[in-house]
């Protein structure tokens, strides 16, 4: 019996002993050069973005951080399934990495795709402190591609991270160099009528909101792996080739809308998790998302790899080319983006008898369309007879937009309605929202509602509760938080192992925020059951609510909060402690009490 | 079947009718043209099994003579809807736009296939099947036949035009000796 | 059942190479930095300009705040001079020490003293007062001075920013004192003693921390306290050329 047990530990053993793999790391001070400014930053083994850490699936990895700065540091590997003290979050996984000290850490890698790792130590993240990780899987990919590229985003700004969270602080506009003049008053008036231009800009002033509150850090250079848009970083491929891009956005509050003109992107992977291809003509990639895509460039020309980001004040730039120095035309930004009163509405306690005035022709409308002079009632006398013959390939060609207007659809599944490139209203966005997401070729822009789990990971079941988390903040004082708390005064959220937990994101705000929950996958409804897609990291755009639910399968305390460096700081973050258990792994429970409890 | 769903069905088909009137004609369900023509069971010189995963198959290319005419098995070992369809990549490309109707309409959701919607009489007997003797479409765990007859040397392709299964690499080549 | 479970998680542990000290870890307290409040501090002058009235008078100027703190409670310094470069002497030379805390969504309490030093007699004042963000966007700050004889006045403040473009930026201010009782000593008379109204137009040169600019100020001395100002032989109005910068640290 003893024997048995032996050898069956053994054998356990030694496939993992052939597994292990040894990886060193350096936190450096380095200087980074966007081609726009040079600066000092923070790096890995002396460059910034640090290097792509390779990873197999099955493997177990050591990783030695050495940290040479006079500072403490941490690494936190962004997405990765681990034990909590591997998780990399001073005050939560473990205390830190001191000055001079090399930190070993040590975890299973049970996962594939593509990840990331930064700092979680003050604003080492957004100072450079990030690189990549890519997982091969053990077994095949879902998908094939003859080479691949990591594409890793950043908002490198020529301001320190300390620096900017205090300017901010100070003056919460002191980097919106979009904010509405004069001249923009003017042009409404043109467009809208002096009255309606008055009255929309006395609303908003009433609340004391920017309509150009989009993006809180403007004045940055966007990278993409560490090139500026003039140092074009490029990517080679032949012709007739399929490459698969790793999407990594580690800005520190930048979302990008993303596009190659000339190329379909399939969408075969978000957040590391595969899930069923789609192809888009463009995608937004919130703050510490990933998202693989699939592009099969076939002629002999270069093409850019373009990135506005959500407010248009700034973009980075790559290339695909057959051959280096080719350049493809590199488009202009679309004019910056305004919120609209749909992005006010999670806001409690708003005047809502001064929205009568409101500009209603900022609004998006297209998904109420004017199909209202269609005349449905002939409809059942039309001949279809020669459908047969018929060429479908045209039909995407015809307006959808307008059918919820239809009568007599209540019938239809709606659900399964994807709508295909004719859809224009995103449900993960408010009706008529600014930040509506369109693509600039009026093709096809990528939906949370497009994700669908390829695999999925865990059974369905019902969840055990749900716990409303209301992203809250004062956008004047530049505070931010949960359910109207900072993360200062605020008990942890203690969740039971074993238990499925259904979050509720009310967004009050009108900023959008990457809530990033570690140690768990959020499983994303998007209305699709079985099929909802997991991430890391889920975005929750102003006046919507979003809904995720964990499997609570990993002991330990965590940290959950909004990825935007800024935000987080600001007190938009929580602990997370999972309680019970496998006993091998559970945790001493008498730190628990004495931290009280939320939930 | 309701009548709503049959509005909305009718409401396409008018709708694309009319955007299509000033369109070509070319492609669509014009099928065989290069790629071989439908075979004859008793013609098969031999039976070729097709696994379809998720998103892949397997094998992922086969070996034919020109003239030859070949028995696929194919059977659908994923967990979504799959197609197995023989084409030229052209042809492929049209029938994807097709593929995204039906994705659209509900008829593929994900690992089912709505056969109502497949199957609902259009007016004249005509129905949204997906019944072309090159292509079958495939519910997680089903299995049908394809006989085919490989005429002459083409750029042949079987794959699978379910959106995004084709983009993400499902597709296997057919060699010609 | 339990005996099974805990032999897998052995040897999944030990094939994973951690050791089992891993099962002791405690799960700490956060002390970190993250946890505590979030101090921030920040310097900046309004005004700092030269002025040219009408009688070719000059003078130095400048109007700043220096804060240290968190949300919920921040010292600040406040500062106000004017300095006559002929006479070389303060006009007037205010600094106030409060301390400000939140009191609703855009405006905050401050309470502290304040202390006037110019040319002439000085003057300690006890300060309370409400500043922030009014509906429109106008800024306010308005105080309450209760001097150590006991005279009182208030003092508002309001300041509007028109952004011409994001970098041209015409700031419209107006600052108002109304005493409610009389000290001769230093010319202020019961009722509205002063206004001063001004028009800059600045350009934010580099970032927001230098924006110079160019701009006009008028300074009107009312009732009993323009009598005063007479009788001791100075103006009652004065129109200013101003030419300083905005700075921010």
């Amino acid at each position: 019996m003893k024997t048995r047990l032996l050898t069956g530990l053994l054998s356990l053993l030694m496939p993992a002993m052939v597994m292990a793999g040894e990886y060193d790391l350096t936190v450096d001070r380095v200087k980074i050069d966007t081609g726009d400014f040079v600066k000092e930053g923070i790096g890995y083994n002396g460059v910034s973005p640090g290097p792509v850490m390779r990873f197999k699936e099955g493997e177990n990895v050591r990783i030695n951080v050495t940290n040479n700065l006079d500072e403490m540091t941490s690494i936190h590997w962004h997405g990765l399934i681990l034990p909590f003290d591997q998780d990399g979050v001073p005050g939560i996984s473990f205390p830190g990495i001191k000055p001079g000290e090399t930190f070993t850490y040590e975890f299973p890698i049970q996962q594939a795709g593509t990840y990331w790792f930064h700092s979680h130590s003050g604003f080492q993240e957004p100072d450079g402190a990030y690189g990549s990780i890519v997982i091969e899987p053990e077994g095949r990919e879902p998908f094939r591609y003859d080479r691949e590229y990591v594409v890793q985003l950043t908002d490198k700004h020529p301001h320190s991270g300390d620096r900017i969270m205090r300017n901010l602080k100070m003056m919460t506009d002191y980097y919106n160099r979009d904010q509405q003049t004069v001249g923009e008053f003017f042009s409404d008036v043109s467009e809208n009528g002096f009255m309606n231009t008055v009255r929309d800009r006395m609303a908003w002033g009433g609340m004391r909101m920017m309509k150009a509150d989009v993006e809180d850090v403007h004045g940055f250079t966007g990278l993409i792996n560490g090139k500026g848009p003039d140092q074009n970083w490029t990517g080679l491929f032949e012709p007739g080739e399929r490459i698969r891009l790793r999407f990594i956005n580690s800005s520190a509050m930048t979302y990008f809308d993303i596009r190659i003109p000339g190329l379909d992107m399939t969408v075969v992977q978000a957040d590391g998790n595969n899930v069923q291809p789609v192809s888009v003509d463009e995608f937004r990639i919130g703050v510490a998302e990933t998202y693989d895509v699939i592009v099969r460039p076939k002629d002999e020309q270069a093409y850019t790899i373009f990135a506005e980001s959500m407010g248009r004040s700034g973009y980075a730039r790559a290339t695909l080319a057959p051959e280096k120095g080719m350049e493809g035309s590199v488009p202009p930004m679309r004019e910056p983006a305004r919120l609209t009163m749909a992005d006010m509405s999670g806001m409690p306690g708003m005047d809502h008898g001064s929205m009568s005035g409101m500009d209603h022709g900022n609004m998006d409308m297209s998904s109420s369309g004017d199909m209202s002079g269609m005349d449905h009632s002939n409809m059942g006398s039309m001949d279809h007879s020669n459908m047969e013959g018929m060429d479908h390939s045209n039909m995407k060609d015809m307006d959808h937009s307008g059918m919820s207007g239809m009568s007599g659809m209540s019938g239809m599944d709606h659900g399964s309605m994807a709508m295909g490139t004719e859809e224009k209203s995103d449900p993960f966005y408010a009706k008529g929202s600014g930040l509506m997401p369109k693509a600039a070729n009026g093709g096809k822009f990528l939906s949370y509602a497009d994700l669908k789990a390829q695999d999925p990971l865990y059974e369905v079941r019902e969840p055990t509760r749900e716990i409303e988390l209301r992203l809250t903040g004062n956008m004047e004082r530049y505070t931010w938080s949960i359910n109207g708390v900072k993360y200062e005064d605020a008990d942890p959220i203690r969740l039971k192992y074993g238990e499925r937990v259904r979050f509720k994101f009310v967004n009050e705000t009108m900023m959008t925020h990457p809530m990033h929950l570690h140690g768990m996958w959020s499983i994303v409804d998007v209305g699709a059951g079985q099929w909802n897609p997991i991430k890391h990291t889920v975005s929750v755009q102003p006046g919507t609510t979003v809904y995720m639910e964990t499997e609570v399968d990993a002991p330990g305390q965590w940290a959950f909060h909004c990825h935007l460096s800024y935000h987080a700081a600001a007190g938009m973050f929580r602990k997370v402690i999972v309680e019970g258990g496998p006993e091998s792994t559970q945790a001493k429970t008498d730190v628990i009490a004495k931290d009280g409890g939320e939930v | 079947m309701t009548v709503s769903k049959f509005l909305v069905a009718a409401a396409t088909i008018l709708l694309s009718a009319t955007t299509f009137a000033a369109g070509t004609h070319g492609g669509g369900h014009d099928h065989g043209a290069a790629s071989g023509e439908p075979g004859k069971a008793s013609e098969a010189s031999r039976t070729i099994t097709v696994e379809m995963y998720d998103n892949y198959y397997e094998p992922e290319s086969i070996i034919v003579s020109p003239g030859e005419t070949v028995r696929f098995v194919v059977e659908n070992k994923g967990n979504l809807v799959h197609e197995f369809n023989i084409g030229t990549p052209e042809m492929h490309e049209g029938h994807q736009e097709e593929m995204m109707m039906m994705v659209e309409h509900g008829v593929i959701q994900g690992g089912k296939l709505n056969h109502d919607m497949m199957s609902m009489d259009m007016g004249n007997g005509k129905t949204m099947k997906h019944d072309d003797p090159n292509s079958v479409l495939l519910e997680p765990g089903q299995s049908k036949e394809v006989v085919w007859k490989f005429t002459e040397k083409g750029d042949i392709e079987f794959a699978c035009n379910v959106p995004g299964h084709y983009q993400a690499g499902m597709y296997g080549d057919v060699n010609f000796e | 059942m339990s005996c099974i479970r805990s032999i897998v998680a052995v040897s999944f542990l030990a094939s994973i190479g951690v050791s089992t000290a891993v099962t002791a870890q405690e799960m700490i307290s956060d002390t970190t930095a993250r946890k505590q409040p979030l101090t921030t501090w920040g310097v900046q002058f309004e005004e700092f300009e030269y002025r040219y009235s009408d009688d070719d008078e000059e003078l130095g100027v400048w109007n700043a705040d220096a804060f240290y703190g968190t949300d919920e409670f921040k010292v600040r310094l406040l500062t106000t001079g004017e300095y006559e470069i002929e006479e070389q002497a303060y006009e007037t030379l205010e600094n106030q020490l409060v301390g400000q805390i939140p009191i609703s969504k855009f405006f905050d309490a401050k309470a502290g003293v304040r202390f006037d030093t110019p040319e002439g007699p000085d003057r300690t004042y006890a300060v309370l007062g409400v500043a922030g963000l009014a509906p429109q966007w106008f800024e306010i700050d308005a105080n309450l001075y209760v001097s150590k004889d006991g005279d009182t006045s208030a003092e508002l403040d309001a300041e509007y920013e028109l952004l011409l473009t994001n970098y041209w930026i015409l700031a419209a201010t107006l600052d108002a004192t109304v005493a409610f009782s009389e000290d001769r000593e230093i010319g202020v008379g019961k009722g509205l003693v002063s206004t001063e109204t001004g028009l800059r137009l600045s350009y934010d040169l580099i970032d927001r921390a230098f924006s110079p600019y160019v701009g006009v100020v008028h300074e009107r001395k009312y009732g009993d306290s323009a009598d005063f100002a007479e009788a001791d032989g100075g103006s009652t109005a004065d129109w200013f050329a101003v030419i300083g910068a905005r700075i921010a640290l």
